[in-house]
């Protein structure tokens, strides 16, 4: 049996190297190499045979225990290493189906304490109420725990190195979230495990309260208010456990699945690019932004100008032809109307090619209007069509370069 | 609502960069913090004037061109490319991002490395050379304020969320996933120079018998809508 305080002495007295140390045993087993350069370094002074009797001392209090099956590697004791995490805020974060766990030993309990009072034993009864407050009080600790473990994952994230990556530096934070805080959302619902496990102590608790009053108290009725209060307090910091782990990891899971989908975003529109061309983003989704060379009003002199000659603008007399004068010169033709068109197209066919003779029917004609026709006539249900080579056609106006078609009749 | 002038005091060169495109963001500290100081004043002002001034919280400002006149141009589509390609490079060399674009740098001697890397892509939106890239890219995104210079340094401002939204928007397209995943062939590519032709057989298919002059309005807005993009 090992004295408590001459441990407690020895690591009030090394707690400067402890400390250090913990860090290191935080993420694996040291061995004695490892120990005695670590702590050289710590001390500068100190000669070999006092790194030695100081690591003796800490074996004999048990405070650093030879890993098994390794006997020149060393790990701190669980016990001390977890009041040390304790002391220094350090927590590992818990599984959430210890919190489970507790639940039902929670309900089993209240299970014996209903047991208890039907048969009318009051030692028992009194026993099961304590170990009940006992084990109300280990989730509150396991909670405390896991939110100090929770805020550390969140630290650890933010202040990584910006360059990593986002799935290392973020890993933890999803790891967490996928194995805790999600299991807890569903544990803490309305219809989740914790809800339920509450609400029966609760109920067992406050019907003994009412029995006792008629028959008679077994147990002091301070007993069951003290325990009835401390598991509507496990439950109120349940709840602010969870909403404390959402507002410290929703923000970096979000920014790690943005992250994500950015990544996958610009995958998805290479890939797209690759296969159909620039053309393949969606053009909705493009920024808009004006031309950066458009032409900007210029000089200030160029704006007096421009003013200048709006405040004098006269506009044009408009001359409008007399009802009376013959007009001269040749009528203006009427446009042509599709049904016209098609006729004149069908009574040519075949055609060997449209556009050319669209040409030829109206050499003065305007290029968007020839367009329009050539549209309209090669897409026809009445003709049958086929692509030539493209070439260019001279409108009236323009140099037109396109694939025009052979028009025949269409299979009846 | 009063707008006193007196109180915009950066009123012109705002409206000068605003207009030529530029993003307003903190790398031109006086002009943003005249935006973010008097934002109704002057987003009202500009809309009196037929512009959209858009704030955005992630810290810059720009003008909405007016739908009518605002073709995406092909700097648009470039900027957006080579966006793509610089997330895909960074996560591949297990680079983040994010980190990247939104604040971060990148050094000049890298683009040609990821020009070498892209060239196929690069080619499509006529870019073949290192200084074809710096030109049309890197000059462009530093022109419009996306990205600042400096001794051969690009750093990427706030601006460039534009271009970070165009990948989540495409990653929540679900007919493009659809259209890449599926095992179906895929349409065949639209060449450019067929462009002419199929926009306009393509105009009226689904209304086969429409009225003639409603048709012929509408093939000559599409012809003149054909031309702009040309130009």
């Amino acid at each position: 049996m090992i004295d408590p305080k001459r441990v407690l002495r020895a690591l009030a007295e090394h707690w400067t190297l402890l400390e250090p140390l913990c860090e290191r045993f935080d993420s694996g087993t040291l061995s004695l190499i490892e120990l005695r350069k670590q702590l050289t370094a710590q001390l500068p002074e100190s000669t070999p045979v006092d790194i030695t009797a100081l690591l003796d001392q800490w074996i004999r209090l048990d405070i650093l225990v030879p890993v098994a099956k390794s006997p020149n590697r060393f790990e701190l004791n669980a016990q001390i290493h977890d009041f040390l995490a304790y002391l220094r805020r350090e927590h590992r974060l818990g599984l959430c189906l210890e919190i489970e766990a507790y639940l039902r030993h929670l309900e089993r309990l209240a299970g014996y304490i209903k047991d208890a009072f039907e048969v009318r034993d009051a030692a028992d009864l009194a026993r099961q109420l304590r170990l009940l407050d006992m084990r109300v009080r280990d989730v509150l600790k396991k909670l405390a725990n896991d939110e100090q473990a929770l805020v550390a994952v969140a630290e650890r994230a933010k202040t990584s190195d910006r360059q990593i990556p986002l799935r290392q530096r973020y890993a933890e934070v999803l790891a967490t979230w996928d194995e805790y805080v999600e299991p807890m959302i569903q544990l803490v619902a309305a219809d989740g495990a914790f809800e339920q496990g509450v609400y029966r102590v609760e109920h067992v608790l406050l019907r003994l309260l009412g029995e006792q009053q008629r028959l008679g108290q077994l147990v002091d009725d301070d007993l069951l208010l003290r325990t009835h209060a401390r598991i509507l307090e496990m439950q109120t910091t349940a709840q602010l456990t969870l909403r404390r782990a959402r507002e410290l990891l929703l923000p970096l899971r979000e920014e790690a699945r943005r992250h994500n989908a950015v990544t996958r975003g610009a995958a998805l529109a290479l890939a797209a690019i690759r296969r159909k061309g620039l053309d393949a983003v969606p053009q909705a989704s493009l920024p808009l932004f004006s031309r950066p060379q458009s032409t900007f009003l210029g000089t200030a002199s160029q704006v007096e100008a421009y003013v200048y000659a709006l405040a004098r603008f006269e506009p044009k007399p408009a001359q409008f032809p007399k009802a009376s004068t013959a007009r001269k010169g040749e009528a203006p033709r009427a446009p042509r109307t599709a049904r016209e068109m098609l006729e004149r197209c069908e009574q040519a066919l075949p055609l060997p090619d449209l556009m050319s003779w669209l040409l030829a029917q109206e050499p003065e004609g305007a290029t968007d209007e020839l367009l329009y026709w050539f549209s309209r006539l090669s897409r026809d249900a009445r003709f049958q069509r086929e692509r030539l080579e493209r070439r260019d056609y001279l409108t009236a106006e323009h140099q037109v370069s396109l694939s025009s078609f052979t028009l025949l009749r269409a299979a009846p | 609502m009063n707008i006193d002038l007196k109180e915009l005091t950066q009123l012109a060169p705002i409206f000068r960069e605003l207009f030529k495109g530029y993003h307003v963001s903190r790398r031109d500290p006086e002009l943003y913090a005249q935006l973010s100081n008097q934002q109704d004043q002057y987003r009202a002002l500009f809309k009196a004037l037929g512009y959209e001034l858009v704030c955005d919280s992630r810290g810059f400002y720009y003008f909405v061109p007016e739908l009518m006149g605002a073709q995406v141009n092909k700097t648009a589509q470039r900027l957006a490319l080579f966006t793509f390609i610089l997330v895909e490079h960074l996560a591949d060399q297990g680079r983040d991002p994010l980190a990247v674009l939104d604040g971060g740098s990148l050094g000049r001697d890298e683009l040609p490395a990821l020009l070498e890397k892209y060239r196929d892509l690069f080619l499509q939106a006529e870019v073949t050379s290192v200084e074809e890239l710096e030109e049309k890219v890197m000059r462009r995104l530093n022109q419009l304020g996306f990205a600042s210079e400096e001794n051969g340094i690009y750093r990427f401002l706030a601006p460039m969320h534009r271009f970070l939204d165009v990948c989540l928007s495409v990653q929540q397209d679900r007919d493009l996933a659809a259209t890449l995943h599926s095992a179906l062939p895929l349409p065949t590519p639209v060449l450019l120079g067929d462009e002419l032709e199929d926009d306009i057989i393509s105009l009226a298919e689904d209304e086969p018998d429409l009225d003639e002059e409603d048709a012929l309005a509408r093939a000559m807005a599409d012809e003149r809508a054909v031309q702009e993009i040309d130009a």
